[in-house]
């Protein structure tokens, strides 16, 4: 470790920082395949739209104070709300999840030096980041998306939003989704091919199940939405048929592949949070998870049973009832994986010795809410049940307790636990247990009244509401939850803020946590570990004798890969040393291939057809260059 | 031994000529990376094609009349014709993994020139099909129309996609080297295709479903 380094360790050290030095300033931003630096790159970005997000939010809620109130007009309530969800889901939780802690996290928690893939990392961030500003252009020039984040034809087709609104919605998701593809790609062979040696599957923390599990999901989930958008499209731009009845097409066909694709988005969104509860928890109770391999499993079965229950998001459609209560059966049999997991975090924290530090208090949080979003999950399956709460506020209620509540509570637990690692910094505990609170109690007054709304009848999207209807106060109380579940977030991001400036030095393994990353230096050095780690179990931090074996290596000079950016390759199940890879270093063509692609989604937008064609073609050349040059340098 | 620490691991990526990587290919326990990379987008793909799929028997089930009056159902010769050419390339692909494998450079380049010219053949062919479907009848005019092309053109853009896979790869593998990494490539663009031929034989039944 860091604090026992010999001299003969430190000449090993210092030639690992020489062959991995990256370029100084913002070319070495821009150019960078550092998974770390990406990681850091898709978190700003990320949290940078989860702002834009939360504005659009507290418009919604300020609308919606009292009765007949008009800070929006309803044109542009709608645009509004349409972007509250597509900018949370898409362009916040799955970049922040995935790409942030993801991208920073599961290559040093596999003892990795990088991703499979580094220029392909970098490819995902920028187009991600691409296709963000591409869909807030359509915001900032007043013609974002109206109708709804599911977007159901045929609102969505030409004749009735005749505008670029619903273009950008379709383009843009395909863009997006580019990136997504490519980064759960990444990440399958990053964790099936990265790990250190030793590293076996059944050794491997929870953290990358969850995050394997979600990447499996989005890569067979995605092309769905993919497909749905291209058909919309079509429709839009060529005058295809695909959604109209009249011509043999069919509405309902956008709603099916809508929601195959988006049942499993909602898992692919909550996993992660699993994941994240599965570092936080043994760290802080000091034992091992309950039900290691169960949890494991309950992981990837959440993602796989996701796939089988999209129609309980069409349960007004009118299916015949044998079609309809076979998804009610499916989704409820999803309770099983989940609660196992439930149980699992439960049973770890009641028999272990918990220490209430603000990380684990929002897996409290998270617990709390997960149960209460997934009890009114059950509810919604029973389909006479369904059928009356169907578009009212009983389901907003429901999907924000559990993808806020349960979801985004992990995010926040988990930019305070690696925030040390991060930043070399620690927060402030005070200013972390306050800000919990407040996030905790302005979530549950936000969202909990929503509930009682729903079943009073409160229809969603609606931009206004008369004052006789009963429902003016608890509107009036959700908007003030709203503003105090703000101030949580923005005390969070302050307290952060101002830790990385002034805060305590943290060391490497602040909280005794027991996976890898705990044991390189914080932050961690741009090749991670100057020896690849030995691993016998699946807490490596707690094994005291691998990690002083490890610091004898690097004073040995053994297992140090130096010959260039090296990194071990491993076999899928056993994790056996098969082969040392020597990675891609810094480049250029991810970035300029992502603009390549903003050109071509920009110029589809604007009927510019062979405009678009020439972007292709550049961009084309542009993967051709990029492809030679890595291979002879 | 090219590559080895002593003792260690390979150092796969110093295999520049054909027998050496011929070599490390032998040595290697799993499958490299980049394989990997291919399967996986090929899983994505794979999807793709089945929303596709899914999508015309969605429509087709819900229709009265499929293909709609007045739209002649396919004819079913040449399409399948030139199915069976192309899934004949499965055997000079394979035989090019394994002459990669073999450290034969050249062999590996003759074999995927030989199948190229199928594909190429198969491409074209399928694009004269596809402009005399257009003139029978428009995607513009019926549903029926609207998945017929969209499901065809995905599948032609596909191996459109493989030939210039090809075309990288043989230029590569003919004109400079074999090394490590373009072994690993010829891998990938024959499982590219395996996939593809096997999507084409999918296409062609949806095609012709109507006929059949």
């Amino acid at each position: 470790m860091a604090t026992s380094i010999t001299p003969r360790g430190q000449q090993h050290v210092d030639r690992l920082e020489r062959i991995w030095a990256e370029r100084p300033g913002l070319v070495g931003w821009v150019t960078t395949t550092d998974h770390k630096r990406i990681g850091i790159m898709y978190f700003f970005t990320a949290l940078a739209f989860f702002g834009a997000g939360g504005v659009e939010a507290l418009l919604i809620r300020t609308q919606l104070i009292g009765p007949n109130h008009h800070l929006l007009s309803p044109a542009a309530y709608d645009q509004v709300f349409t972007m509250h969800g597509i900018t949370m889901i898409f362009l916040f939780v799955i970049p922040m999840t995935t790409g942030a802690f993801g991208n920073y996290l599961i290559p040093l928690m596999i003892g990795a030096r990088d991703m499979a893939f580094p220029r392909m990392n970098a490819l995902s961030y920028w187009i991600f980041l691409a296709s963000g500003i591409f869909m807030y252009v359509a915001l900032l020039s007043g013609h974002a998306p109206n109708a709804g984040w599911f977007d159901y034809v045929p609102l969505a087709s030409k004749q009735y939003d005749p505008g670029t609104n619903i273009d950008f919605y379709g383009y843009g998701l395909i863009f997006n989704g580019i990136a997504s593809t490519a980064a759960s790609i990444n990440f399958i062979v990053t964790i099936f091919k990265m790990r250190a040696p030793g590293l076996s599957l059944n050794r491997m923390p929870l953290f990358c199940f969850a995050f394997l599990a979600v990447s499996f999901a989005l890569l067979f989930a995605l092309p769905s939405l993919s497909v749905a958008a291209l058909f919309l499209e079509l429709d839009r731009q060529l005058g295809f048929h695909f959604y109209d009845p009249a011509q043999g097409g069919d509405p309902l066909l956008w709603q099916n592949l809508f929601w195959i694709f988006g049942h499993p988005e909602v898992y692919i969104i909550i996993l992660p949070a699993f994941g994240i509860a599965t570092s936080i928890i043994p760290t802080f109770v000091h034992r091992k998870m309950v039900f290691f391999p169960l949890v494991a499993l309950a992981e990837i079965l959440v993602a796989f049973l996701g796939f089988g229950v999209w129609l309980h998001h069409m349960f007004t459609v009118g299916f015949a009832t044998l079609t309809t209560v076979y998804f009610a059966a499916a989704s409820l049999i999803i309770v099983i994986p989940s609660a196992i997991q439930l149980f699992a975090w439960i049973a770890t924290i009641l028999t272990g010795k918990p220490e209430f530090k603000t990380p684990l208090l929002f897996i409290v949080g998270f617990i709390i809410y997960f149960m209460i979003g997934g009890l009114s999950g059950i509810t919604l399956a029973a389909i006479p049940f369904d059928q009356q709460v169907h578009d009212s506020y009983y389901i907003v209620a429901h999907f924000h307790f559990v993808i806020f509540g349960a979801a985004v509570f992990p995010i926040l637990g988990g930019m305070y636990f690696w925030f040390p690692k991060l930043t070399g910094r620690m927060y402030h505990e005070g200013v972390g247990k306050l800000s919990f609170w407040l996030t905790f109690l302005g979530t549950l007054v936000t969202f909990f009244p929503m509930h009682i709304l729903g079943l009073l009848g409160m229809p969603r999207r609606n931009y206004t509401y008369p004052p006789d209807l009963g429902w003016s106060f608890l509107n009036a109380l959700e908007t003030i939850g709203s503003y105090v579940l703000a101030v949580g977030l923005v005390m969070i991001v302050a307290n952060l803020l101002i830790s990385y400036f002034r805060g305590a030095e943290a060391g490497n393994d602040p909280f005794g946590g027991d996976t890898l990353e705990w044991s390189t230096t914080s932050p961690p050095p741009p090749y991670n570990y100057a020896v690849i780690p030995t691993v016998t179990s699946a807490y490596p931090m707690w094994d005291k004798e691998d990690r002083e074996a490890d610091s004898r290596r690097l004073d040995r000079g053994e297992g140090l890969l130096e010959r260039g950016h090296e990194t071990p390759a491993t076999t899928v199940q056993d994790a056996e040393w098969d082969e040392i890879l020597s990675m891609p270093s810094h480049s250029v063509w991810p970035a300029v291939s992502a603009l390549m692609l903003a050109g071509i989604f920009s110029m589809l937008l604007l009927h510019h057809y062979w405009i678009a064609f020439g972007f292709l073609v550049v961009g084309a050349l542009v993967l051709f260059r990029w492809h030679v040059k890595g291979v002879t340098a | 031994m090219t590559g080895t620490s002593a003792g260690g691991p390979t150092r796969s990526v110093t295999a520049e000529t054909a027998p050496q990587a011929a070599a490390v290919a032998r040595q290697r326990l799993a499958q490299p990376n980049g394989w990997w990379g291919m399967a996986l987008f090929l899983c994505a793909e794979v999807t793709l094609f089945g929303t596709l799929l899914a999508t015309y028997f969605y429509l087709d089930f819900g229709a009265h009349r499929w293909p709609p009056a007045g739209i002649k159902p396919p004819s079913v010769l040449l399409p399948l014709l030139a199915t069976a050419g192309l899934i004949s390339t499965t055997v000079p692909m394979l035989l090019a993994v394994r002459a990669s494998r073999a450290g034969s450079r050249g062999r590996t380049a003759w074999l995927i020139g030989f199948a190229l010219i199928i594909q190429c053949g198969y491409l074209a062919g399928q694009v004269l099909l596809f402009r005399h479907d257009l003139r029978q009848f428009s995607p513009q005019r019926t549903a029926y129309g609207s998945i017929y092309f969209t499901m065809l053109a995905a599948h032609h853009a596909h191996v459109l996609l493989g030939v210039l896979l090809d075309i990288g790869v043989l230029w590569h593998v003919a004109a400079r080297k074999l090394s490590n990494y373009w072994l690993i490539a010829v891998r990938c663009v024959a499982l590219y295709w395996h996939v593809v031929n096997v999507i084409a034989v999918l296409v062609v039944l949806t095609q012709l479903s109507p006929s059949l």
